[in-house]
């Protein structure tokens, strides 16, 4: 049990550490599509990797079965997230390097792919 | 694991300076999700340090509620600048 | 310090912003922030109850603003460009921040006369904290609070929400929406990944909505959690598959039959009483009929708080619904 408590620490520093990178990225980049890489990357793995290592501390119990549930329910949801807010994004008319393109522009893109798709 | 304690609501106090400066909408809601993760973080680690299992169904709650509210205001705030887009015929 | 004041300060700092804010989905999206954290401020406070139940209305009450700002806002470019509208300054200072000052002084001077939590002599407390258990039964102090010592208090808010419900029904003008089924509005067809997860945590959520008011009794939780939860699993069914064919009449009519059960249910359990109609003649031990006294009443109230959103919920769809539905007739007869 000492082993797996260690190991546990270990990881629980890891996934501070992963934290504090989203941190400092994102006040580093300065594009939305740039910090979409925090929520959907880095900060999904400091989350799970956290959970991991306090599964570890506690053992074999109903606890760690609890965690396992918010484990598997937090590597489904918090990806996804990102995912649905990009594409919400990308749907209003937002554009890399904070270009914006005009309501009546973007109507007009949608048929013509609606066209294209027919 | 008091350490690990602040410094998650140091990321917390972080991520709401980025909400409040984000220049666009999108950077603010993305900061809402963030925030809802750390604070579910917080209450995993409070739980792990008092032993006490009954709080982790906050942890729980909080993930499935603020899952459905970050993808209802994803969906308005996504046909807000189209104006109303037309529907399949 | 400790961290409760740490989050008191970061919460103070995030209503200041929503105070000083002008522009509505900003403030939609501070105030969600905001009420996650005084959430986790109920819970680190000591009061799970409280903290599950601004959760759950932390959720629902984003949706119904974002509803009514994207009806109020239909068509404004001026959302996400986030132009400041004009905002008269004024002399604010002096309009706003001085009495603020001077309450904040005064509540100062008059905290220097409250004693600390631990030396208010507080026998009613003891009293109650040692008898509920045997009184009303259960393990949760404030299931046997809100059900027991206090019943009519929740009647009477079961029956604020039954007027509220009633009145959104009646007074909103869209009345032919029970056999809409055509699915125009759900615009989340163009996510597929998100419908996809939808499918998978959709049972999940009324997973967990009956296991709120089922251990009401037991843990933190109860009837108003456990129908929200349920309310949700409501919407999460409108987004999947976009359509509006739920009778909304019978729902306002299972509604108002539900709040008839809560009222007989509490005249039934406080005249007639456990000890002396039913126990003289099924002698069973009295802490069960206590428990299914409280699981039904926690089932009846979770029924009616889901009912009572999902109308509410689909009211509001409902209006939005017929401004699209004539927009798309207008565009066809032209």
């Amino acid at each position: 049990m000492f082993v797996l408590q260690i190991i546990g620490n270990i990881l629980i520093g890891v996934s501070v550490a992963f934290m504090a990178l989203g941190v400092f990225g994102i006040f580093k980049f300065d594009d939305f599509y740039k910090r979409v890489l925090i929520v959907s990357k880095i900060d999904t793995v400091g989350m799970l990797t956290l959970i991991i290592g306090l599964m570890l501390r506690h053992g074999f119990s109903f606890f760690s079965g609890k965690l396992l549930l918010i484990w598997i329910i937090m590597i489904v949801l918090s990806p996804l997230v990102a995912h649905i807010v990009l594409k919400a994004s990308f749907q209003a008319g937002y554009r890399l390097d904070g270009e914006i393109i005009e309501p009546k522009e973007l109507e007009d893109l949608n048929e013509n792919e609606e066209n294209i798709e027919e | 694991m008091e350490l690990v304690l602040w410094a998650m609501i140091i990321f917390l106090a972080c991520y709401i300076v980025r909400v409040v400066k984000g220049p666009t909408i999108w950077d603010r809601l993305l900061g809402m999700n963030l925030i809802s993760a750390k604070i579910i973080m917080i209450i995993i680690i409070f739980a792990s340090m008092n032993n006490t299992g009954y709080l982790l169904d906050f942890a729980i709650i909080y993930s499935l509620f603020g899952f459905i509210g970050t993808i209802f205001i994803a969906l308005f705030l996504s046909k807000q600048k189209l104006g109303r887009r037309r529907g399949k015929k | 310090m400790e961290i409760t004041q740490i989050l008191l300060a970061i919460w103070l700092f995030v209503a200041l912003f929503i105070v000083f804010e002008s522009r509505v989905y900003r403030i939609i999206i501070y105030f969600g922030i905001f009420s996650l954290i005084s959430s986790v401020i109920y819970l680190f406070m000591g009061a799970p109850d409280v903290a599950k139940g601004e959760a759950a209305v932390s959720a629902f009450a984003t949706i119904f603003f974002i509803i009514c700002a994207e009806k109020y806002y239909v068509n404004k470019a001026d959302v996400l460009t986030e132009k400041k509208p004009k905002f008269n300054k004024g002399r604010w200072i002096t309009k706003i921040v001085l009495p603020l000052l001077f309450v904040g002084g005064l509540f100062m001077l008059f905290m220097q006369f409250i004693p600390e939590i631990g030396e208010i002599n507080t026998q009613l407390k003891d009293q109650y904290l040692a008898r509920f258990m045997t009184d009303v039964g259960g393990e949760n102090a404030v299931t046997a609070i809100y059900l027991g010592y206090r019943v009519y208090d929740t009647l009477f808010e079961a029956l604020i929400l039954v007027i509220v419900v009633v009145a959104v029904a009646h007074v909103s003008w869209y009345e032919k929406g029970d056999s809409v089924t055509d699915g125009y509005h759900s615009e989340i067809e163009n996510y597929n990944t998100a419908i996809f997860t939808m499918r998978i945590i959709w049972p999940i959520i009324l997973l967990f909505g009956v296991y709120l008011i089922m251990n009401g009794h037991i843990s933190a939780g109860g009837g108003f959690q456990g129908g929200l939860a349920i309310a949700c699993f409501f919407i999460c069914r409108y987004m999947i598959y976009g359509i509006y064919d739920i009778p909304i009449k019978k729902v306002i009519r299972l509604e108002e039959l539900v709040f008839l059960n809560i009222i007989i249910m509490a005249i039934l359990a406080i005249f007639l009483g456990a000890e002396n109609f039913i126990v003289e003649r099924f002698p069973v031990d009295r802490g069960v009929y206590q428990t299914i006294y409280l699981l039904i009443m926690n089932i009846l109230i979770g029924l009616k708080v889901a009912c009572g959103f999902f109308i509410l919920f689909y009211r509001y769809i409902a209006i939005e619904r017929l401004d699209i539905v004539q927009k798309r007739n207008s565009k066809r007869e032209k």
